[in-house]
């Protein structure tokens, strides 16, 4: 992702409204119309599901510019969704839902270019948590607290 | 160099077979379907909604502008690609599907011998220090050394160093893919290492940039953590796994 892809990213998620869930209640709705199939994988309590989404959207957003984290991150996520039998293929509508929540959400002020962002970060997000469910057993490389390390760029796909 | 149709069939079945396309099947019918509609003779038209319909059992009622599901997985798709040929460099054709549109183009590999393992080469010229003391270029030319120690251990990337450059400048042997660029500041014991990764190929775009911290205490152990560091943070801007292992899909 180049510098403008996290700029479109971070412009379109400053436009959502803060403080309510009303956006992630959209992406659930459109993702269980898209892919009723995946429903059952959501047993738990929706609002706590909704929340948790949030946090980890927010989290996501924060680490934009720190690729390592933020690989790191998504892998051990994508771990986890193998727990849960989530398959390569179930990741198609959940990028489909998150467009639909922005294109829902923020009507024209969601342009070209911020589709086009999301579509390039969720190709990425998505690779690397089918990345971190291939190596699901395998020992996950730690960040060394001791060196600080200040992201000033990111990778590029 | 012409490309026949056995060819780049031939190709498409090699790449659809690897482990990264058998476990993503909607993708390989999605490659299988664009890739057949422009060797048609003459070549189909390939739509968004074609692709939906045929390839994600969308209906004839389907819009794309309220499900853009097939914008999502062209986009995923071609990240697919990157990696497959990254791991399994093309030997006769390579497909691209150039963003904005869904029509493969199909690109002859011209392979040279030093091309044949992995085009993940990367130049590492001597990192500079911008410290005034004539004696923090040592630290650098180790932490040089150290960096390209960890980087060669894993036998998919070319570590090519400046002087190995000029030897293969030469030889006209292919460029290196990537310069591997980097300084350092030191203020008292602090170390600031400032680190870019820049494609050389196509537009020069810096591929990835990163600011480490240290001190020179216990400089060996200094070098050898930000060499580690540098070095994980490089395997993940590349899409590539750990020094040494193989990728498992």
């Amino acid at each position: 992702m180049d510098s403008n892809t996290i700029r479109h990213l971070q412009e379109s998620v400053a436009l959502l409204p803060t403080g309510d869930l009303a956006a992630v209640d959209e992406f659930y709705k459109r993702l269980f119309e898209l892919a009723p199939e995946v429903r059952q994988l959501f047993k738990g309590d929706m609002d706590l599901q909704a929340q948790k989404f949030s946090d980890t959207f927010a989290w996501v957003i924060e680490h934009l510019e720190r690729p390592h984290e933020l690989c790191q991150e998504l892998r051990a996520l994508g771990a986890r969704h193998s727990g849960y039998n989530v398959r390569t293929d179930q990741y198609a509508p959940v990028g489909s839902a998150l467009i639909w929540m922005f294109q829902r959400t923020l009507g024209d002020r969601f342009t070209p270019d911020m589709e086009e962002a999301w579509l390039e970060f969720y190709a990425f997000a998505s690779f690397e948590m089918e990345r971190g469910s291939r190596e699901l057993g395998q020992p996950q490389p730690v960040h060394n607290p001791t060196l600080e390390s200040l992201a000033t760029g990111n990778s590029k796909r | 160099m012409s490309l026949t149709t056995a060819v780049v069939n031939h190709h498409l079945d090699q790449a659809l077979s690897s482990p990264l396309f058998r476990k993503a099947e909607r993708q390989s019918r999605f490659l299988r379907f664009v890739v057949d509609a422009a060797l048609q003779s003459p070549p189909a038209t390939i739509k968004e909604f074609d692709i939906a319909v045929a390839v994600y059992d969308r209906r004839a009622d389907y819009d794309p502008r309220t499900d853009p599901i097939v914008r999502v997985e062209a986009a995923r798709l071609r990240a697919r690609l990157r990696e497959y040929y990254e791991v399994t460099p093309p030997e006769s054709v390579r497909i691209d599907i150039p963003k904005g549109q869904y029509v493969p183009q199909f690109i002859p590999v011209a392979r040279g011998p030093a091309q044949a393992v992995s085009d993940l080469s990367i130049l590492v010229p001597p990192f500079r220090s911008l410290s005034p003391d004539p004696g923090d270029q040592n630290f650098c030319d180790g932490l040089t050394e150290e960096v390209v120690y960890k980087l060669a251990q894993d036998h998919r990337i070319r570590v090519i160093t400046q002087s190995a450059a000029a030897w293969l400048e030469q030889r006209e042997k292919p460029k290196p893919r990537y310069l591997l660029e980097a300084s350092v500041r030191r203020v008292d014991a602090q170390i600031r290492l400032t680190l870019h990764l820049m494609e050389l190929t196509g537009g020069g775009a810096t591929r990835f940039s990163n600011i480490y911290q240290a001190t020179t205490n216990e400089i060996f152990a200094t070098q050898e953590r930000l060499a580690d560091e540098i070095r994980r943070d490089l395997s993940a801007a590349l899409h590539i796994d750990n020094a040494g292992s193989e990728r498992v899909h």
